[in-house]
């Protein structure tokens, strides 16, 4: 059977993969309270949150893509599918953040008091810039999801 | 003139018929309960040449046997009401099985036109069907749509004004084998001579005899030649029968299917790509409690500005208005009672919205199923199905939702047990009770101790279900069977209508409900304690001793006495009713510290009361009545007083029997102490 | 070719569907569903907690729990 990815789908699952899993165990270690940062303020500068269940998630969305990288590997022609997943998930969980700090940003107008010497980079969240990365995924292989109602990635295994 | 006509939309679930369903009728629709249930009945109207359609959406189903609510009102309303024409919506990427009910459908000699659904998906995974010659086999118009975007609308509407002038019938259609058929005549001459039978169409009413239908044989049981009947259904075996008609429907379909369609089964679809990954044996659950968080955030994060707003304007409303009353009780009725009244009302409106908005999507994409397939092994060891679990989840933001999500719930049983449980599960409004109660008397153990509250709450939902379901709900464990539909792009058209939709019910339904309670608290509060002297609806009495309420408070104190509580807990907990984080709020006006939370924890844990009666305080808090927006939805979802009632004191006597155990072996222990 | 219960057959296996038993509620939607006597199925995948099942019939994809499964007797297609 014809191979269905190639050394830039390989590249790519294995970086998301690594990013989102170090940086959601990071949310998740500033969220029971251990300091893992190298340097000092070292999650301020990265905008991590003492978030465990955020963290959680996108612990999650790493796996996904780790888990295809490993497939792909080991080449199994539909590993590619965590990757188109890990995309869209990646995407998904970008989206909820960008509500949330749209959310505290309306909100900061309508009670002004709750929201003294705040600013709307305290919402910027990890899960934000590293959609970023599967933004430009999506893009690169737009062909692969068809708007066509049904996911039919037209390459499929 | 315009002539009036009754068009039924009958289909499998998961073919686009809600989509159709909106396509031809626009905002003219009306959802609704079927006469008696709570299934839910859509209709709508549309105009077209000169003709009044009153279009019927009927319950999604994959047959027309008894053994389904949905199945049995889709058919009783089939023969019942003779709808002038039935339009199936059929998926034209899965043929054979949409067929099967088709087959039916025919036998039942309505009038019937197919859609031919999604055909641009057909198309796009490499099928081709040709449409004229799946018509002239069929002998019914077959219509081409695309109900996601409306395509084909036009033609379907053509084709039914065409087809309502014509006179045919499609009985016949199906011939079964010599045995089948020959038993089936002779019913059907037994039939003829009857004219209690003229009703229903003859050979349908012989069929389902044959394969054994209880619903049909009772009412052929009513009829004078019922001994004739039976004595040649005797001679058959329904068992095989029914067997043996299942399997030629399929046979029939599958010759049919050969000669109009080429159907490409040669590849791994995108559904099936993604399934590997959300149904995977590691990733699967973790993937679907990342998607929880997703939808819970937007649910209930997201939400709080637009409850801010609300909040705000409502307050001020009641505001103004006691300022520009002068007659100092009406303004209070109006500011404290209407108003907050109907804030209380409003507020949950985002929540609402936007869940359903969330759960709209996890349907139409397809993921529902995929959700309820994972999660099923810890339902079902509760007797309750996979898709019981979403709803639950909700709960923890906010029962009313989660009640309201229920919807999603085919077996009315199953339903009916999660919207009964899900008060159980500890939601946001309860936290502020237990931040307060256990900051005041467990220092810095109460994390620990609202960890524990939140895990009582999910025993006691779980426990109750399964007692439920072993008495009062009791039923063989329905069979679960069930679709996993190929992923779709959900069409933020039909998300957002499925979102007013809810929104409205809501307001329509419950609104009230809470609207009387929370006036109702209101007058108990404002109205003079006999003998008290005090002025009604004065702010010098409004909840104290001198009202009403705090008078029933001190007759019923003897009752939560064994509980560690007196008459000032009894009353905090009757405006709970209200809103549970009321709760605390008037624990602070009835020690004497008005809105001053701190005071109040000092108070308290200077020895008002007692951490033992305090944790029994949040145990009672945790499952008694629910508030009256929960109370709302209970009845509109359950359609009935009897289950809300049991609900309510269900949940009450839980609290009590805990809340007494507690306080009550708790202080011979010398727990806390 | 032995006859065994749709519960016992591996993911990735194709069989051929001979008879459907158990209750007649449950039978007659097992046969509305389309596993007729004769029908091909193939075992896809077993949910992440082990139960339920799914299969792929008739170009759609179904799930049933073990215990539904257990009620369709099939044999193996080599």
């Amino acid at each position: 059977m014809e191979q269905h990815y190639g050394k830039t789908e390989i590249t790519f699952a294995a970086l998301a993969g690594v990013l989102y899993t170090i940086l959601g165990m990071y949310h998740i270690a500033e969220g029971i309270g251990i300091d893992i940062g190298i340097y000092e303020g070292m999650a301020g500068s990265l905008f991590i949150p003492g978030d465990i269940l955020g963290g959680f998630c996108l612990v999650v969305t790493g796996g996904v893509f780790l888990y295809g990288f490993k497939e792909m590997m080991q080449g199994i022609n539909a590993g590619v599918s965590f990757l188109y997943v890990g995309i869209l998930m990646s995407l998904l969980f970008m989206m909820v953040y960008l509500l949330i700090m749209g959310g505290n940003l309306l909100d900061s107008f309508i009670v002004p008091q709750d929201y003294e010497g705040w600013s709307i980079m305290e919402t910027f969240r990890p899960g934000i810039y590293l959609g970023i990365l599967s933004l430009a995924g999506i893009l690169y292989w737009k062909d692969r999801f068809s708007l066509n109602e049904v996911l039919v990635f037209r390459e499929g295994a | 003139m315009t002539e009036k006509i009754t068009v039924a939309l009958a289909g499998n679930p998961n073919v686009g018929k809600t989509s159709i369903f909106n396509a031809i009728t626009g905002s003219k629709q009306h959802v609704g309960n079927w006469p008696g249930v709570t299934v839910e009945r859509k209709m709508g109207k549309r105009k077209h040449k000169d003709i009044e359609m009153q279009i019927v959406d009927l319950p999604g189903t994959y047959s027309l046997t008894a053994y389904s609510l949905d199945e049995i009102i889709a058919r009783d309303f089939i023969i019942e009401e003779k709808p002038d024409i039935v339009v199936q919506v059929i998926d034209a990427t899965n043929l054979e099985r949409n067929l099967y009910l088709t087959t039916q459908l025919m036998e039942l000699g309505t009038k019937l036109i197919i859609a031919l659904n999604m055909t641009d998906l057909a198309l796009a995974k490499g099928d081709s069907i040709e449409v004229q010659k799946m018509q002239e086999f069929l002998e019914v118009p077959v219509i081409s749509t695309i109900g996601s975007r409306g395509g084909g609308i036009e033609d379907l509407l053509d084709s039914i004004t065409e087809e309502i002038h014509r006179t045919r019938t499609n009985e016949n259609v199906f011939v079964y084998d010599g045995e089948i058929e020959k038993s089936a005549d002779e019913l059907g001459n037994v039939l003829a001579d009857d004219p209690y039978y003229s009703h229903y169409p003859s050979r349908w009413f012989s069929m389902k005899l044959l394969e054994g239908d209880e619903n049909i044989i009772k009412k052929a049981k009513e009829s004078g030649n019922y001994p004739q009947i039976r004595k040649i259904l005797q001679r058959t075996d329904a068992d095989s029968f029914e067997a043996k008609i299942a399997d030629q429907r399929y046979k029939t379909i599958q010759t049919m299917l050969r000669q109009v369609c080429n159907i490409n089964t040669d590849h791994l679809s995108g559904s099936d790509m993604v399934d590997r990954v959300v149904t995977n044996k590691y990733l699967g659950i973790p993937i679907f409690l990342s998607l929880m968080w997703a939808a819970f955030e937007v649910t209930f994060t997201f939400a709080t500005p637009f409850m801010n707003i609300i909040d705000i304007f409502f307050g001020w409303l009641a505001e103004t208005a006691s300022d520009v009353i002068t007659i100092s009780w009406l303004a209070s009725l109006v500011g404290d009672g209407m108003i907050a009244g109907v804030g209380s009302v409003l507020i949950f409106l985002p929540n609402i919205l936007l869940l359903f908005f969330m759960i709209s999507l996890m349907e139409d994409s397809g993921y529902m199923s995929r959700a309820a397939f994972i999660m099923d092994k810890v339902m079902s060891k509760i007797g309750l199905h996979g898709k019981s679990f979403i709803p639950l989840i909700m709960g923890f933001g906010c029962n009313v939702p989660a009640i309201m999500a229920t919807r999603t719930i085919e077996d009315s049983r199953d339903r009916l047990i999660t919207i009964l449980i899900a008060p159980f599960v500890s939601c946001g409004a309860r936290l502020p009770v237990y931040v307060l109660l256990a900051g005041a008397f467990f220092g810095r153990d109460a994390g620990i101790v609202i960890f524990g509250l939140y895990a009582l709450g999910i025993f006691v939902a779980l426990i109750s279900a399964k007692l439920m379901r072993s008495t009062i709900v009791k039923g063989e464990d329905t069979p679960f069977i069930m679709e996993l539909p190929s992923y779709k792009i959900p069409t933020l058209k039909g998300s957002i209508l499925h979102m007013w939709e809810r929104g409205k019910i809501y307001l329509k339904k419950a609104g009230g409900i809470i609207l009387i309670g929370v006036v109702g608290i209101w007058l108990l509060a404002s109205i003079p304690a006999p003998g008290s002297g005090g002025t009604f609806a004065s702010e010098e009495i409004y909840g104290t001793t001198d009202s009403m309420i705090g008078f029933i408070g001190q007759i019923i104190e003897p009752l939560v006495a064994p509980l560690g509580f007196d008459w000032k807990i009894a009353v905090a907990l009757m405006f709970g009713v209200v809103a549970k984080e009321i709760v605390v709020g008037s624990m602070g006006v009835l020690y004497g510290v008005g809105d001053n939370e701190d005071s109040l924890t000092e108070i308290l844990a200077a020895g008002a009361m007692t951490p033992l009666a305090g944790l029994g305080l949040m145990v009672f808090t945790l499952l008694y009545v629910p508030c009256f927006a929960c109370i709302g939805v209970i009845k509109r979802e359950t359609g009935s007083w009897k289950w809300t009632v049991f609900q309510l004191l269900y949940g009450t006597g839980l609290a009590w029997i805990f809340a007494f155990v507690l306080y009550q072996v708790g202080s011979r222990i010398g727990l806390f102490a | 070719m032995k006859e065994k219960t749709l519960n016992f057959i591996e993911p990735e296996t194709s069989v051929k569907v001979l008879k459907v038993t158990g209750q007649k509620s449950s039978r007659k939607r097992i046969l509305d569903m389309g596993l007729t006597p004769g029908t091909r199925v193939e075992v896809i995948r077993r949910a992440p907690l082990g139960d339920p099942v799914e299969f792929k019939l008739k170009g759609y994809n179904l799930s049933l729990r073990k215990k539904e499964a257990e009620t369709v007797l099939v044999e193996i297609i080599e």
